[in-house]
């Protein structure tokens, strides 16, 4: 026992020396570029769609590439802070740049702000690794608020979905593109049939009985 | 005499189903377009008799239900009704109402008439617009009330698909209701009770029974198939009684007028909708 006592306290001193160092290590500012991406900014960043690779895709898959996440992804949307080196962003609406996202059913009918979901400050861009916005924790960080026992795969949901007609879309959410414009040309096609078809019927029936003829059909 | 007897077109069941199609389509149109158009003044007036919004919800999705129930009775209904001793070809008779060559020479046919380069087709028991009219509903329901019952707890049903097929069948919902309504609204509507033949109301599908005088127009290959069979007495029956008749009209016209009610509305409002295509 009593020559084990040396050994116990070199191996306490040695942990008393190295965790101190270790605990600074992580808790050290992190480089300035690192802490405005998820960490992935070696070679390939500067190159178009070089972080795609990086998304984090959980909860259901595309199905074949048919669902959506084929359009261009933002840079800043891998960022700590989304609108780092924005001018004036701390005086500024969400919609007032992105107007395209003033609408969704979520803001239209339950009345949800754009912070409810993207919150915290600095907003994080949504596939920064630590943001709620994350796919990999949206579900229970953001939808689950509202939608009780939300999963990943629910929270694939596009809330700003693009104009489902747009070509655009078909890059950016094929599925969605394709099923859209097939049920337009449904109803189109319906109506583009049996309109001018009902409108010369009735007017053939007006003519038939104003010169006698009674018989709409077979005579 | 003549005249006043009628010949029986559809049986109780048939109207019942009917009727409930009826009802079950404009309280779902009612509080659709309600829901739809929510984030309008008239929107709100629409949702305003089921508790606002989420009143509206709750009773589209129970409505939605029973008209999906309808369905499924509907088809074991027609199940049973198909002649199996017979089939398939009890399928392609004329009394049957699926679709058959005859439909596609008629359509063009009645065409031909329409722009007076043709004699008019001799309609048997169904025309083509009535088969029409009669399968549109069945792939109507299917698509809506798939995508019905996907949206009805998207929590669940994104346990079994991925999340983001709720966006493909929210728009197919939309678009199909839309197609069913603005159809039904106008093109249902014209040729069933507005064009000259009809105006101002057919009350067959609640009297189940139409004048003779009109089917011999209407429909004179039927009429002479049955009375070349000997079975027109079989068919023929008196009119409802002109209380009943006046109720029919009374019913009818109310549907009517929230059918067109609906969709002129819709169409004044839809410049205030923020969904965009």
């Amino acid at each position: 026992m009593n020559m084990l006592h040396p050994i116990r306290n070199g191996i306490t001193l040695l942990l008393g020396i190295l965790l101190p160092f270790g605990g600074q290590a992580l808790a050290a500012a992190p480089h300035a570029y690192e802490a405005a991406s998820t960490g992935y900014f070696r070679d390939g960043d500067t190159l178009p769609g070089a972080y795609l690779q990086h998304r984090q895709s959980p909860g259901g898959g595309t199905l074949w590439g048919l669902g959506p996440g084929g359009g261009d992804v933002k840079r800043s949307s891998f960022w700590g802070d989304a609108h780092a080196g924005v001018a004036g962003y701390g005086y500024r609406s969400c919609v007032s740049c992105h107007e395209e996202q003033r609408y969704s059913l979520h803001s239209s009918r339950a009345n949800v702000t754009c912070v409810q979901c993207h919150r915290g400050q600095p907003i994080s861009g949504i596939h920064h690794y630590y943001s709620e916005m994350n796919p990999i924790r949206r579900h229970a960080y953001v939808c689950a608020k509202c939608h009780e026992g939300a999963s990943a795969s629910f929270a694939t949901y596009v809330i700003h979905e693009p104009p489902p007609l747009a070509s655009s879309t078909a890059q950016e959410f094929p599925l969605f593109f394709y099923a859209v414009w097939c049920m337009v040309i449904l109803a189109v096609g319906v109506f583009a049939v049996f309109i001018p078809y009902v409108t010369l019927w009735g007017l053939r029936e007006l003519i038939g009985m104003f010169t006698g003829q009674r018989q709409s059909h077979g005579q | 005499m003549a005249s006043k007897v009628n010949i029986r077109r559809f049986s109780s069941a048939q109207m019942l189903f009917h009727f409930v199609l009826i009802i079950t389509f404009m309280l779902l149109s009612v509080t659709g377009i309600a829901w739809m158009y929510i984030e309008t003044g008239w929107g709100k007036a629409l949702a305003a008799p089921f508790g606002g919004y989420s009143g509206t919800l709750e009773v589209h999705r129970i409505t939605g239900l029973i008209l999906l129930a309808g369905f499924a009775v509907h088809i074991l209904y027609t199940i049973w009704k198909i002649d199996w001793k017979h089939f398939p070809g009890s399928l392609i008779n004329r009394d049957s109402i699926v679709f058959q060559w005859r439909d596609v020479k008629d359509f063009f046919l009645h065409l031909g008439w329409i722009v007076g380069l043709s004699k008019g087709p001799q309609f048997d028991r169904w025309s083509w617009w009535e088969k029409f009219d009669y399968w549109a509903v069945w792939w109507g329901l299917i698509i809506v009330g798939v995508t019905g019952l996907m949206l009805y707890n998207p929590v669940l049903t994104s346990e079994y698909m991925p999340g983001w097929l709720l966006n493909v069948a929210l728009w197919v919902h939309r678009i199909e209701a839309v197609l069913a309504m603005a159809h039904i609204f106008t093109i249902h509507f014209f040729i069933e009770h507005w064009r000259p033949r009809c105006f101002p109301f057919s009350a067959t599908m609640f009297e189940g029974s139409k004048c003779i005088e009109h089917l011999r127009e209407e429909h004179p290959a039927w009429i002479a198939r049955l009375e070349k069979e000997g079975r027109l007495d079989e068919v023929l029956c008196p009119c409802d009684p002109v209380p009943m008749r006046i109720l029919y009209f009374g019913v009818g016209y109310a549907l009517i007028g929230l059918g067109v009610f609906l969709l002129v509305f819709a169409l004044l409002n839809a410049g205030l909708l923020t969904l965009k295509l």
